[in-house]
């Protein structure tokens, strides 16, 4: 239960970091908050010989208002820097007032002790299933900005985790922020999570909705995003399709959680079987769709 | 690479070598000497390692040193202003001590930590605040109650650092019982809600647990467990370990003395390191020393075994079947203990019943999990005494059980028990570290110390055995009992640790609650290849007794007689033998009915909670300490005589006290064996020793951790120490007054036997005025006879229980009752289930202190509360644990804690020291039936089988749905 007798790396910028990384190629693991890379280290799940700490990199840090350029984002978004802790996120006045949604995550997950360390950057690259962050980052339509010495690329952070615990990340690349097209009218998100204990437990499964509505309540945009229940956090793009154009109403509610339970591919585990995560992902759905909705009529008085 | 970096802690800069993969929790510990921060789990699940960074709370488990350069850090020890080289306690800390927010203390650290942040960023936090601020902040003890009486209440400590004007006193009770209600205030010390008189230094970081001590050239022990869970041993290779540098020792079972050793003396199966046969993953293998715990577990990684694998049982059912494995080759059909009872004639009564109504019920798997992590520290002194630092709650059964297996007296045994964080049971029997650590010891001639990893507890195990219980209940039209019987297969693990007495507790303690004049049990410990189980809080009966509770709650229903009446109906008398020769003395089970029931608002709820909302009412009681001591015979050596045949009396006293006075007269010094483990055994004890002497408490001190010190108390296992500790320690202390009342009357110019103590006088009785300093009266003993020591000693009643085998388990002095009323709300849709609210009354007798009275119930709620719906220990089809860390397996939150409204029914106990009984286990034992009574209450479904999780209760009403078009919550007390 000790950490292994590993080499740590201090950095002040990112070029460092990914030349250190590029250094000691698969021997090497970044370091931000440390609250998986520890555990794993400590318990053996993971080995490395080399840590990379990103803790110097000041630019990682922070959030910003940024204005759009990309196919996403054509309006402001917000830019979170990969290194900023959850409770940073959290209380963050730009959060609260452009994607507040994202609190319906940060409130809920692990203990206050963890969200001080902890960071975006590292909840997104851990990869784990059950993290409670991609599942709202993507349903608010957020994308992974990733740099390497040829430049930033940006992608949509659906296709960010691509496997448990593996990421799109290629050697040499970090994540550096994620960004969030800041709230608008007729948009509104939401995330549902269920665990089997109050305080500090992670996700039994999880469903995230976003979902945009044009000015006669018709759904143009819907984002339903499932977590804890498949290898990577999942976008149900089906649920789009067959309900865009359609009202919210209790068969549109019934439909997204139907399509969304039949598009989960849980594991059974400790926490609970695969059937009965299928019916959380359904109560889920319908709960975190209708706060969607709710939100979006908020959002217009 | 050893890097030298400056850290900021408390104020002072710390330049200091360290390595880039220390976390900040060592270098605190080990490099700082600052032990406040706890290590209880490792991996950012507890929080007793919280300490702040710039300010905010982090698990300093989880942050390298290094990444923390330069950044104020701030731990337990650097809280409260310096003061004359004092530090004083700030506001929050004295609300902890004053509150009831600390019992073990272990978890305390982090706790303060985490709210001393949360109230510099909000002062004034609302209770949910509170709740989200303390999320990540385990405590196994206290319920939390205390904890958030303590910050909410922060403010009133402020300033004069009193509570008492702004206290509301909705609480605390403080009511004593029949004997000073004929005399108000003639208790002082007794009876009154004092701070735990360790509270300042465990709120503070000063008390030392175990793996807190460090002694001069002490190394660290690791022990390797089997990997598999049943095979023998066909090779082991310890040469790589031995070649490691810095490894002192490595030992396997071939440097182990041969004896076996375990907990009752016809059951002695576990070898120090397995010999030939492994039994469960985990078991003991082989065991290291080394310069540092690194290393050692590097060391531990080295050495090679070869298993030839055996199949391996891990289910009671399939352990008994034919040509099962055996487990071990003595018991046959894994069956190590057997219990046939019959008392009167079940087939009889059962075919006169109005109403039989049989059911199974299925209990779980459940670890005591208490904060503190077990560990020892072992040395040899060059006269040959063995000297053991244990966290322990038996400190004599260690003593005990290092004789047996070293072939050494008693008497060359010295345990010391240093602060212990918490212990449910799970420290009550000598442990692989104990035993490992001495022999390390012996080879390295060097203080070994060894601490077990939260994952290692749950691998060495001794939690609550689960049980298949097959139940039987008869009972007449109007729903009194006419007859039960039972069949329970307890599954023990591979070893028998407790397992001979939770067999038998697992009937005896059943006839305790309600008449039942016909009663039989069958019962079977079948051995498996899993950690051993042992004894956990309420030894053996919760889950009996939640099987029960739920049966009577069902039967009710169908007789539509109301849960609470059909109790009453049923209740237990004072002066009672019941059938299975258990002698029930004070017993006021039905005032705690009444009381309960009015409190809750039970008749206007029951039945009328729309769906999704429940009420549920569980009962029970625990003995005031065992009848009779563990091994049978005197205190010696087994090997010296073979054991004496069993006679129904002590062969020696359970409890012994000793009581020095200094020889100014101004301190008492209180010496006994027993162990404080949380429960507050030595501030109970303290205001014993105080009341009988006649001084304040705040002069007597408390030596309970040295064998070498403090005679035998058989320590602190089925609720005996108030009891029994307090009458040693009264008759102790009288025996002191009985020395100075000639001195006394001498001065005062009366009779001997007209001289009072009291409030630090002694006085001549109906004339308070006439008095003199007690302290005068000690000197002028001291000046012509030398020491002021008075001794006394407990022996429970001679001629306890009945003649029939096992007739001893299940005997005590005296009985507690309470009854539990537990509400409700379930998420229909996903099963989830939130405990709201508790409310409690017990019959305790007479409350020595009525804050530690009701630090134990709600300690004892929201323990079994979570044991109900969300703890087991869960393993796969190899018999591996899937969840041995603190976020697999689970424990209520500060969250998920019910509220709890906690009181006490007027009672007095005339076998108890002042009229007190017991409280800490039986506190337990309503929790389960109340709270899955309230789950059936609130879904119509009744879950038999533990825990009551969210799935299963969203299965089972997917299955009524399918079979029935009832809608939800018609079914269980709406009839
Ligand atoms: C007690 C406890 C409770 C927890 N509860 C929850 C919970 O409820 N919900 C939840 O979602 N998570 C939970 N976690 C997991 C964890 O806290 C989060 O996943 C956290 O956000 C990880 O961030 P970090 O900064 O600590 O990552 P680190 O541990 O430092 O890193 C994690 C991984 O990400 C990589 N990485 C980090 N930053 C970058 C980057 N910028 N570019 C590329 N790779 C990078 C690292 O190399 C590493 O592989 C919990 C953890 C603990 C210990
Ligand atoms: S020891 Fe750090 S959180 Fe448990
Ligand atoms: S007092 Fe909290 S764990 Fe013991």
């Amino acid at each position: 239960m000790y950490v292994p007798e590993i080499e740590l790396h201090e950095c002040d910028s990112i070029e460092q970091a990914a030349a250190l990384m590029t250094r000691y190629g698969g021997e090497a693991r970044l370091l931000a908050g440390g609250t998986d890379l520890l555990v794993d280290l400590k318990t053996q799940r993971l080995r490395t010989s080399h840590l990379v700490s990103l803790r110097r990199v000041a630019v990682l840090r922070g959030v910003t208002l940024e204005e759009g350029n990309g196919p996403r984002s054509a309006g402001a978004f917000v830019r979170i820097g990969a290194l900023t802790t959850i409770n940073e996120l959290d209380a963050a006045p730009l959060v609260r007032r452009h994607c507040a949604p994202l609190l319906d995550a940060t409130r809920e997950m692990a203990t206050d002790q963890v969200r001080n360390l902890a960071t975006v950057g590292g909840n997104l690259a851990s990869a784990v299933p059950c993290a409670d962050l991609p599942p709202i980052l993507i349903a608010l339509g957020a994308t992974a900005v990733i740099w390497s010495r040829a430049g930033e690329r940006v992608i949509p952070l659906e296709t960010f985790c691509v496997g448990p615990r593996q990421t799109a990340l290629q050697q040499g690349e970090l994540l550096v922020a994620v960004r969030v097209p800041a709230a608008r009218a007729g948009f509104g998100a939401a995330y549902a999570r269920f665990a089997l204990r109050e305080g500090n437990a992670i996700a039994v499964a999880s469903v995230a909705a976003g979902l945009a509505l044009a000015d006669d309540g018709a759904i143009s945009e819907l984002r339903i995003v499932l977590g804890a229940v498949a290898p990577t956090p999942a976008l149900v793009a089906k649920a789009n399709t067959a309900l865009i154009g359609r009202p919210v109403d209790d068969e549109a509610i019934e439909r997204a959680a139907s399509i969304a339970r039949q598009a989960a591919s849980p594991i059974s585990d400790i926490r609970g079987s695969a059937e009965y995560r299928r019916e959380l992902v359904d109560v889920l759905t319908r709960r975190a769709l209708a706060a969607a909705a709710q939100r979006v009529r908020e959002n217009r008085t | 690479m050893t890097l030298v970096r400056t850290l900021l802690v408390n104020g002072q800069r710390h330049t200091l070598a360290v390595e880039p993969f220390d976390t900040l929790l060592d270098v605190l510990r080990d490099k700082l000497n600052l032990t406040g921060a706890k290590k209880a789990c490792n991996v950012g699940d507890c929080g007793a390692c919280t300490v702040l960074v710039d300010g905010r709370p982090v698990n300093s488990c989880l942050v390298l040193a290094v990444e923390v350069e330069g950044r104020p850090i701030t731990t337990i020890e650097g809280l409260g202003e310096m003061r004359e080289g004092v530090r004083e306690l700030e506001p929050l800390q004295k609300a902890f001590v004053h509150e009831g927010g600390i019992q073990c203390g272990y978890c305390t650290p982090g706790m303060v930590m985490a709210a001393t942040a949360l109230l510099s960023r909000n002062p004034k936090p609302t209770t949910d605040e509170i709740k989200n601020a303390l999320a990540g902040n385990l405590c196994r003890c206290t319920g939390y109650a205390g904890i958030v009486r303590a910050v909410q209440r922060c403010e009133n400590y402020r300033d004069d650092g009193t509570c008492a004007a702004k206290r509301d006193g909705a609480h605390v009770p403080g009511r004593i019982s029949r004997e000073s209600a004929a005399e108000p205030g003639r208790y002082r010390s007794v009876g009154e809600s004092l701070p735990r008189i360790d509270a300042v230094d465990k709120v503070t970081g000063r008390a030392l647990y175990t793996a807190d001590i460090r002694l001069p050239g002490m190394i660290y022990g690791k022990i390797l467990g089997s990997t598999i869970a049943h095979g023998t041993i066909r090779r082991i290779d310890v040469s790589r370990a031995a070649a490691l540098d810095g490894v002192l020792a490595v030992i396997t079972g071939a440097d182990v003395p041969d004896t076996t050793y375990g907990v009752s003396p016809a059951r002695y199966d576990e070898h120090v390191l397995a010999k030939q046969k492994v039994r469960h993953v985990g078991d003991p293998v082989a065991a290291v020393a080394a310069i540092d715990e690194r290393t050692a577990e590097r060391a531990v990684a080295l050495i090679d075994v070869e298993y030839d694998e055996l199949p391996a049982v891990l289910d009671v059912f399939e352990a008994t079947a034919d040509g099962a494995p055996l487990v071990h080759e003595r018991y046959a059909r894994n069956i190590g203990t057997e219990v046939h009872q019959h008392f009167g004639d079940v087939d009889a009564a059962f075919a006169r019943c109005d109403h039989v109504r049989e059911e199974v019920f299925t209990g779980n798997h459940i670890y005591q999990c208490p904060l503190e992590p077990h560990a020892a520290i072992a040395r040899w002194d060059s006269d040959g005494t063995l000297v053991l630092y244990t966290s322990t709650q038996a400190p004599h059964y260690v003593q005990y059980m290092l004789a047996h297996v070293f072939h050494i007296p008693v008497g060359r045994v010295r345990v010391i028990r240093p602060a212990v964080g918490g212990g449910f049971g799970g420290k009550a029997a000598t442990t692989p570290l104990d035993l490992c650590a001495a022999v390390l010891s012996r080879k390295t001639g060097r203080p070994v110390t060894m601490r077990y990893s939260r994952e290692e507890m749950f691998h060495y195990g001794r939690g609550r055995h689960k049980q298949h219980m097959t139940f039987k209940l008869g009972v007449d039209r109007d729903g009194r009992i006419q007859a039960f019987s039972s069949e329970i297969y307890l599954d023990g693990g591979a070893y028998s640790s407790f397992g001979v007495a939770t067999a038998y507790y697992a009937g005896s303690m059943i006839p305790t609650l309600y008449h039942i004049p016909n009663y039989k049990y069958d019962g079977y410990r079948v051995m498996t290849n899993k950690p051993a189980c042992g004894a956990m809080r309420g030894h053996g009966v919760p889950q009996p007794r939640f099987a029960f509770e739920c049966l009577l709650n069902m039967i009710a229903d169908d007789l539509s007689i109301d849960p609470v009446e059909i109790r009453r109906r049923n209740a237990m008398d004072p002066n009672t033998r019941t059938v299975n020769d258990m002698d029930i003395q004070s017993c006021e089970f039905r005032a705690t009915l009444d009381a309960v029931e009015k409190k809750s608002g039970w008749r206007s709820k029951y039945g009328r909670l729309p769906p999704g909302r429940g009420i549920g009412i569980g009962c029970g009681g625990f003995v005031s300490g065992a009848g009779y001591c563990i091994y049978r015979g005197q205190v010696q050596l087994s090997h010296e005589k073979g054991p004496e045949p069993f006679q129904k009396h002590s062969i020696f006293p359970h409890a012994n006290a000793i009581v020095k006075i200094s020889e100014d007269g101004m301190a008492a010094v209180c010496m006994i064996g027993a162990a404080e483990i949380g429960q507050g055994s030595d501030t109970v004890l303290a205001q014993i020793c105080a009341e009988s002497l006649g001084i304040p408490v705040s002069r007597v001190r408390m030596r309970s951790e040295d064998s070498d010190i403090s005679p035998i108390d058989l320590g602190a296992y089925s609720s005996r120490v108030t009891l029994m500790g307090g009458h040693a320690v009264s008759r102790a202390a009288a025996a002191v007054v009985e020395m100075l009342r000639p001195y006394a009357a001498k001065l005062l110019g009366c009779e001997s036997s007209e001289v009072r103590a009291r409030d630090g006088k002694m006085f001549v009785e109906g004339d308070a005025s006439r008095s003199v300093d007690w302290a005068e009266a000690a000197r002028k003993y001291f000046n012509e006879n030398g020491p002021l020591v008075g001794s006394g000693c407990y022996k429970p009643p001679d001629g306890l229980g009945g003649d029939y085998k096992g007739a001893t388990v299940g005997t005590s002095p005296a009985y507690s009752f309470g009854s539990a009323v537990c509400e409700v709300s379930v998420d229909l849709e996903t099963g989830k289930v939130r405990v709201e609210r508790f409310t409690d009354y017990h019959d305790c007798g007479t409350p020595i202190n009525p804050q530690a009275v009701h630090g134990q119930v709600e300690g004892a709620i929201v323990m079994t509360a979570g044991e109900t719906i969300m703890e087991d220990v869960q393993f796969d089809a190899k018999g591996r644990i899937l969840n041995p860390n603190l976020h697999g397996y689970l424990m209520m939150s500060i969250k998920d804690a019910p509220e709890i409204f906690s009181d006490l029914v007027d009672s007095y106990e005339p076998r108890g020291p002042f009229g007190a009984k017991e409280i800490g286990e039986g506190a337990t034992l309503p929790v389960l039936g109340a709270v899955a009574h309230a789950i059936a209450n609130a879904t119509g479904v009744w879950i038999k089988d533990l825990p009551i999780t969210p799935e299963k209760i969203l299965a089972a009403l997917r299955e009524r749905q399918r079979t029935t078009d009832v809608p939800a919550a018609a079914a269980v007390g709406t009839a």
